[in-house]
């Protein structure tokens, strides 16, 4: 799921000049302008996610619903309750098997994909543009002719197995395959992102260690395990990372492709997060939940970077 | 000075932008908060066909120039739509008229979202009860107050292929059918004139369609399901068990297709490769516009008493916390206008709520709508609770544990056992609103 990633806080270092006095002075105004020009930002910011998270927090530990009714404090039953919530698991169980599912391909693929269109074939702009064009399109767009390829009696899927003689699938209807057709849904609507990403690494490659690895009797293969992979290993790392969050956070695709159903086998914790909030009124409760939620986040990203780190140490 | 010339300016500029944008979100802010008290908001959830015929209706009002002048917001059907009338009503800013389904007043009327409606203003403006079917009028009042007036009710009706059902010689047995065996006597024998299926059923992935079908024949069985917060679901198991098994038999890929889904239904319909339709009577215009030959009647009573589903279009108004007594005055105006107008909003297949209108010559002549203008005698809305009705997580529950029924591979009282466990997990826990 492409999904807009904050780009990492660069905090901007004001180094020091000197310690004279004019430099203090000087410093004291850069920052002063600094601030005005960070303000609206951080007023924005301020307003619309620290409120809000902070507020979220709170209301994580009471019971308040949609009319205001039960504001009252009730420390962690919120938490407790989610914890013994079998459709919360269920919904977690849900997104990490789409969070598995769907990241290996969109790296191996794109990584494959973009290896084929850098071997210089003939019209590699149509190439580069086919595998690219998808993910320009809004989810609605990709939601609408997908769900008419699965239509299970007039899909083109399914017409085209009743050509090879194959008895027609519910794609969207049956539980156990509900979950695949969302991942190629996926597979199909993102991996021009990634893709972009390995090509642009790719080209960055200098020739040069082709042909000495050439001269020194390199085989293509050798070249691809010991040139190519290891130097592309700081794009397979951010890929990685921006990839298991995107598919943590799946909502709109599997919400308008199947709400969810057939009996809950595609509901991610998001949607029940939405749910319990403005279905089931449970604003309290849709809080504790997103909270937990956060909280593996934050783990993930954290087991994430240590990996990461530990791999591009020398 | 001049070194902080620049910034300071810089930084009034900055302020003065940021107190516009201020301003701006905080006017985004109010809905529907017109000054003058002759523009009246009104939210709806009419899109396509219906939403056409529904701007057609308030600008007729508009054009009279009463007084007042109705600005319609539309909102998008389903959860987005409540969710966003119910922070609206919370809120205290809510619209001056609103539309919702009869089946979700359960769920706004005791929460204070909603106001009630006096009926003696509504007499003056030309509204009573007697204009209404009883149990539509019922259906609207909570505690002794009416809280919605209903301008139509839309039940689950059964369409069938007139010519089809000549070849198969079942014209007079498609109004006769009084049994599930009849029923797919007649299924069976216009199965063989389209040679592919008797009867399209969408259902697949869809709640609501699992819903419509059985609670229709549940309640002909005579059985009731009482939802009351803080005991245990009253429902009936075996009538529940015996009606899913019939609807099982149906799906047998042979009377309809297992794999059905609402498109697959309409479209195998509308090019006669079946015989008989169950859908709501808002697929109507689309069943016309194929100029198929096709005419529409209640569903048929096969386990014993009259019984139909169906939901109504109600006018609500929302709470807000000033209320200018013009400007509700000028909203009674409104309803009454919409209501008096609703033949109108019959050719979208609705059977309009308002009597006169019902019993008008104009009415009477439009077919097939006609042919089931008297469900509303016998119309059975969803059971009242605050987590029942349309558009809500109730009908996603029961097609979580009952469409493996549906598909032939759940059982019946398994399916319908597990439906009943989430209803009472439901009902345990303290009402939000």
């Amino acid at each position: 799921m492409p999904t807009a990633v904050d780009s990492p806080a660069t905090a901007g270092l004001v180094v020091a000049g000197g310690n004279r006095m004019g430099a203090a002075r000087a410093r004291r105004d850069e920052s002063l302008t600094g601030w005005a020009f960070a303000a609206p930002f951080a007023l924005l910011f301020v307003l619309f996610l620290v409120v809000p998270a902070v507020y979220g927090l709170y209301l994580s530990f009471t019971g308040e619903t949609l009319t205001g009714a039960n504001g009252k404090l009730i420390g962690l039953a919120n938490y407790s309750e989610a914890l013994q919530d079998p459709d919360m698991w269920r919904s977690l169980g849900n997104t990490l098997w789409f969070t598995l599912l769907s990241t290996v391909p969109l790296v191996l693929l794109s990584l494959a994909f973009a290896l084929l269109v850098n071997l210089g074939l003939p019209g590699r702009w149509l190439w580069r543009l086919s595998f690219f064009l998808p993910y320009l399109l809004a989810s609605t767009v990709v939601v609408l002719f997908w769900s008419w390829m699965y239509n299970p009696k007039l899909g083109l899927i399914n017409g085209v197995l009743a050509e090879l003689g194959i008895a027609p699938v519910a794609w969207l209807q049956d539980p156990n395959v509900a979950m695949i057709s969302v991942v190629v849904t996926t597979l199909w609507w993102t991996i021009g992102f990634n893709f972009l990403l390995y090509l642009a690494a790719l080209q960055n490659i200098p020739e040069q260690q082709f042909e000495a690895a050439a001269i020194d009797g390199a085989g293509k293969w050798r070249q691809l395990f010991s040139i190519v992979v290891p130097q592309l290993a700081p794009t397979t790392a951010l890929i990685l990372t921006l990839q298991v969050l995107a598919s943590l956070k799946v909502f709109d695709q599997i919400y308008m492709l199947t709400n969810g159903g057939p009996a809950g086998s595609t509901r991610s914790i998001v949607q029940y997060i939405y749910e319990a909030g403005f279905t089931g009124y449970r604003f309290g409760y849709s809080s504790a939940i997103s909270y937990l939620f956060f909280a593996i986040i934050v783990l993930v990203s954290i087991a994430q970077y240590k990996l990461i780190n530990r791999r591009s140490a020398p | 000075m001049t070194v902080f010339d620049r910034p300071l300016s810089r930084r009034r500029l900055l302020s003065g932008a940021a107190a516009l944008a201020g301003g701006g979100l905080l006017l985004g802010c109010t809905p529907g908060a017109g000054d003058s008290a002759s523009d009246l908001s009104y939210w709806h959830l009419m899109s396509g066909g219906d939403g056409i015929v529904m701007a057609g209706l308030v600008d007729a009002v508009n054009a009279m120039n009463a007084g007042f002048r109705a600005e319609q917001t539309v909102l998008a059907w389903g959860p987005p739509y409540y969710t966003k009338l119910a922070m609206a009503s919370a809120g205290g800013r809510a619209p001056d008229l609103a539309v919702m389904h009869a089946s979700r007043i359960a769920g706004y009327a005791p929460g204070g979202l909603l106001e009630p409606w006096d009926v003696d203003l509504l007499a003056e403006v030309g509204v009573r009860e007697s204009d209404f079917p009883p149990l539509v009028w019922q259906k609207g009042v909570y505690d002794g107050k009416l809280y919605s007036i209903a301008l139509d009710t839309h039940p689950f009706v059964l369409y069938y292929n007139t010519q089809h059902a000549e070849k198969a010689g079942v014209t007079d047995a498609i109004q006769a059918m009084n049994s599930p065996e009849a029923f797919v006597e007649v299924a069976a024998k216009l199965q063989r004139v389209t040679g592919k299926h008797g009867l399209s059923y969408g259902y697949l992935g869809d709640g609501s369609q699992m819903w419509r079908l059985f609670y229709t024949l549940y309640r002909q069985t005579g059985a009731e399901m009482k939802l009351v917060p803080g005991s245990p679901a009253q429902v009936d198991e075996a009538a529940a068990v015996k009606v899913l098994g019939f609807v099982r038999s149906l799906l047998n890929d042979t009377i309809a297709t297992r794999s059905g889904d609402g498109g697959t239904a309409t479209s195998e319909f509308l090019h006669g490769e079946s015989g008989l339709f169950f859908g709501g009577v808002w697929e109507l215009p689309v069943l016309k516009e194929s100029k198929l030959p096709f005419d529409a009647r209640p569903i048929p009573t096969l386990f014993g008493q009259q019984a139909a589903y169906a939901d109504s279009h109600t006018f609500v108004l929302p709470r807000q916390s000033t209320v200018s007594p013009e400007r509700r005055r000028h909203t009674y105006q409104l309803v009454a206008e919409l209501l008096k107008r609703s033949v109108t909003w019959a050719g979208a297949g609705h059977i309009p709520a308002y009597q006169p209108v019902v019993t008008s010559t104009e009415y009477q002549q439009l077919k097939p709508q006609s042919h089931y203008v008297g469900i509303p005698a016998y119309v059975n809305y969803d059971p009242d609770v605050w987590f029942s009705g349309a558009g809500s997580d109730f009908h996603k529950y029961f097609a979580e544990n009952v469409q493996n029924v549906y598909l032939g591979s759940g059982d019946p009282a398994a399916g319908f056992d597990g439906f009943v466990q989430r209803l009472n997990k439901l009902l345990d826990r303290p009402q939000p609103v």
